[in-house]
């Protein structure tokens, strides 16, 4: 008889799972929330996603080429799609083309390659990228639309095509008509102005829950996260800790001053908040990896945005709450190491 | 006790596997043609060997003892069919080390003849102790898997409360342990009854995983039928692995073995099925330990099913008995398929822990090559042991060993349910193993090179002791002479005449 050739090493079975489903998970997760975007602020969502995307996967097969990476491999796990998509839902509409292109310089080649490639990264790369547009263009990248039902002037998709690449604007509307404040904004220049928070949402902008078209996205948000945390792709910890630490944080400041401070509710339905919590301190490679350690990662991003938003100069402050959080990381992972089995 | 409803509950983790025992189990239980040759390992407890006692040429029956142990720790070791001793040497072994170590090769003739044994009579008024020593000459090692000596969990001083009975295989394929509480249900109860004996447990608990309900059925019938009090049958969760010993007595007892102790800690002793069954044979027929149910399963045997196959036989003749023709591309395994280990030298016997043989094929499918850990988790979400087996890997892959062992590395059981679930397809068992293996070795190193340290500084302490007394005896000396010459000129006076007392002595005695 014959000696078989073939060894494997323990286990020799497996379940089909692989990163590409995982990625593929939180793709189908954004997609309630991204059709939302466009019913609210038209099709320069689309517009901004395909970009990014395209930029990311440029610099991803740049990268791993450079890098003598498998391209093919690496590509098809979507994971620079991913990160694309998320930066893109985090800017405007009506972003210049070239923001999305050294944001996804910073995102793919200096905070993910640079670090080692995939699940190597120490920053979520999303918000590397997104930081640095944010702090080096700011006012492109306050140039935001307003929603369909509230927009003064009501641009097209080739107006918004025209702007994204060749920044120009229809030429007999006026500049201020064209765009508008995000709700966060609005609340940061009207607390400027000493107008109270009754006075500020009472502005167009502002909904019932938060900002108006910002509530249902978010909502969606949620609905995309909690289909992830059902499939078993992200930890409930992270979110609902994200949350409960956002209400509890604020709270204090709103029950002080309700006309100073921003509710509890409108933190969490304007700006990114549930889409940082869901999706983005979710994000396994840049966050701690046990369970304590995970709680403390989102108790830190909720206080972090909460006092941005409140105290800082940024009208909003997820971006830098999840890197902060994420340096603070591997130090969180290493205080916080669970028992095993049988310890005491 | 029948109809007691038990209390389980949860380990951490775990994973829901398919099971594929009911082919086997169906298919009944069998025996196979006799091997021309049997190999029957001399290993009786981790890196310990029996030495033999028979010579080779030397006609031996079944159940005759052909090697003895060297130590407290080994167990005896029998021949497993009749025939002669045609070899002895070493030899591969169906063990995972794949090494070679000693066996005694029999070539069988055919008869099986059992030894006449001097008293075949039923020995039912055992003390503990005596069962004990029965259970060492029984040859009984863990037929679970672990081949530890059974022996030595049974010692008169240890205060017992229950003895699980580990009939929970929770390994996909693996059906032996049902097969045998299905065709030996009596025999196992009488084992049953002297282990309690031998370990002095208040309660026995047998821990089944039965999807149809027909061994919980059997066994109750004959625990009512006996009118048992201490015993009783409890249907633990299919979730891998709650066979593994410190899963199963957390599920039933709620209680955490210390880690780096013993289910002793908790005053519970753990006994595979096999091994209980065959303390039995032993007691009530005087046959030790000789043979074994086997399960021959996996997806290149047409028709899997448990036998009964005598220690030492070739896994190519058992294969060849079940018309299983191994091409290239197949891979014969021992034990289940999330533990289990790959064999090559198909000559190589069965041992007493061999409790399946899985035959997978392994033609190249599209599979997804090993990615890069993304930290997703999903490994923490499983670990039995509570570990982080991600952390691990970061630390492994990156050289740094201590801190695996500082996010316990140790308490790791090895049980694959990481690798299985991993969408990276990171065989992080692996990893794990390597890192204990490399970790014992630099902790044997350490402790060489400390002991030579401290052997060194002894040393040198002594020499310089010694010196010292020297140097100090030396300056006493020097010391009173320099405070008292007058004691020298006394001293030098009296010495000179010492020798002229001396001279003159002599010249006495030459006259």
């Amino acid at each position: 008889m014959n000696n078989p050739k073939a060894t494997t090493h323990a286990p020799h079975i497996h379940t089909k799972n692989s990163v590409r489903n995982v990625m593929l998970h939180v793709l189908l997760a954004l997609i309630p929330a991204i059709i939302a975007y466009v019913y609210f602020f038209g099709f320069g969502i689309v517009l901004q996603i395909t970009l990014s995307v395209f930029f990311a996967l440029l610099f991803e097969i740049i990268s791993l080429k450079l890098l003598k990476k498998p391209v093919g491999l690496f590509i098809s796990d979507l994971s620079a799609v991913v990160t694309g998509i998320l930066f893109a839902l985090c800017i405007s509409p009506l972003a210049p083309w070239w923001i999305s292109l050294i944001a996804m310089f910073f995102a793919i080649v200096v905070a993910k390659h640079l670090y080692g490639g995939l699940g190597q990264n120490i920053f979520n790369p999303a918000m590397v990228g997104f930081a640095v547009v944010l702090i080096s263009f700011p006012q492109s990248m306050s140039m935001w639309l307003a929603p369909h039902s509230i927009a003064l002037y009501d641009m097209s998709f080739s107006e918004v095509l025209s702007a994204v690449f060749t920044q120009s604007f229809p030429a007999n509307v006026e500049f201020d008509t064209l765009t508008q404040a995000t709700p966060l904004d609005s609340i940061k220049n009207g607390l400027r102005q000493e107008l109270t928070m009754t006075e500020i949402s009472a502005q167009p902008e502002f909904g019932k829950l938060g900002g108006l078209a910002w509530e249902w996205i978010s909502s969606l948000y949620i609905l995309g996260g909690v289909f992830l945390i059902l499939k078993n792709i992200i930890s409930w910890r992270v979110p609902t800790t994200v949350i409960i630490a956002t209400v509890l944080f604020a709270l204090p400041f709103y029950l002080y001053n309700p006309d100073g401070y921003i509710s509890p509710l409108q933190h969490l339905f304007t700006g990114g908040l549930l889409l940082g919590a869901f999706f983005i301190a979710t994000d396994p490679t840049s966050g701690c990896s046990s369970p304590k350690g995970q709680i403390i990662f989102a108790i830190g991003v909720a206080v972090m945005t909460v006092l941005i938003r409140e105290f800082g100069n940024f009208p909003d402050g997820v971006a830098f709450g999840v890197l902060l959080m994420n340096l603070s990381a591997p130090l969180i992972d290493r205080l916080t190491i669970p028992k095993a089995y049988g310890q005491i | 006790m029948v109809g007691q409803t038990q209390t389980l509950y949860q380990f951490h983790g775990g994973v829901v596997l398919e099971h594929h025992k009911s082919d086997s189990l169906e298919n009944g239980l069998s025996e196979l043609p006799l091997a021309e040759k049997l190999y029957i390992s001399l290993e009786v407890g981790k890196g310990n060997y029996a030495l033999p006692v028979v010579n080779i040429g030397e006609a031996v029956k079944k159940g005759q003892i052909i090697a003895e142990p060297q130590n407290k720790s080994g167990v005896y070791v029998h021949a497993t069919s009749s025939g002669t001793v045609s070899y002895i040497s070493e030899r591969i072994t169906a063990n995972p080390t794949a090494k070679a170590i000693p066996a005694i090769e029999i070539t069988t003739d055919g008869k099986d003849e059992w030894l006449q044994s001097k008293n075949t009579e039923k020995k039912n008024s055992l003390t503990p102790s005596e069962i004990i020593t029965q259970i060492r000459q029984a040859g009984l090692l863990g037929m679970g898997g672990a081949g530890f000596p059974t022996h030595l969990k049974y010692n008169e001083k240890n205060q017992i409360h229950t003895l699980i009975v580990n009939g929970a295989e929770c390994e996909p394929y693996i059906s032996c342990d049902a097969q045998l509480m299905l065709s030996f249900p009596e025999q196992l109860f009488d084992g049953i009854d002297l282990m309690m004996k031998a370990s002095n447990a208040k309660q026995a608990i047998i821990a089944i995983e039965d999807q149809t309900g027909k061994i919980e059925h059997k066994l109750n019938e004959i625990i009512t039928q006996r009118k048992l009090a201490s015993v009783s049958v409890v249907k633990v969760p299919t979730i891998y692995p709650t066979g593994g010993e410190k899963q199963l007595i957390r599920v039933l007892t709620g209680k955490d073995v210390p880690s780096g102790g013993l289910p002793l800690n908790l005053s519970i002793i753990v006994q595979n099925i096999g091994t209980i069954k065959a303390l039995a044979d032993y007691c009530n027929e005087s046959k030790p330990l000789v043979q074994r149910i086997v399960t021959v399963a996996g997806d290149r045997i047409s028709k899997p099913q448990n036998f009964i196959i005598p220690i030492g036989t070739p896994i190519n003749h058992i294969l060849q008995a079940v018309n299983c023709n191994i091409q290239d591309s197949d891979e014969v395994i021992i034990g289940g398929p999330m533990m289990g280990y790959s064999v090559t030298e198909l000559s190589a016997g069965i041992e007493k822990t061999t409790n399946c043989i899985l035959v997978m094929s392994k033609k190249p499918k599209p599979q997804s090559p090993t990615m890069p850990c993304i930290r997703c988790g999903e490994c923490v979400s499983v670990c039995p042991a509570e570990l982080l087996p991600q952390q691990l890997h970061w630390y492994i892959n990156g050289g740094n060993l201590e801190k695996a062992r500082e996010h316990h590395l140790f308490d790791c059981i090895e049980c694959g349910a990481c690798s299985w679930v991993c969408p990276s397809q990171i065989n992080l068992v692996q990893y794990y193993q390597y890192a204990k293996a490399e970790l014992k070795y630099l902790d044997y190193k350490k402790n060489k090179s400390d002991a030579a340290k401290l052997r060194h500084e002894n040393r040198e302490a002594r020499l310089e002791q010694l010196k010292q007394e020297r140097m100090n005896k030396r300056k006493r000396t020097r010391s009173t002479t320099a405070r008292d010459p007058e004691k020298i000129k006394m001293e030098i006076q009296a010495s000179v005449e010492r020798a002229k007392l001396a001279k003159q002595q002599k010249e006495k005695g030459d006259e």
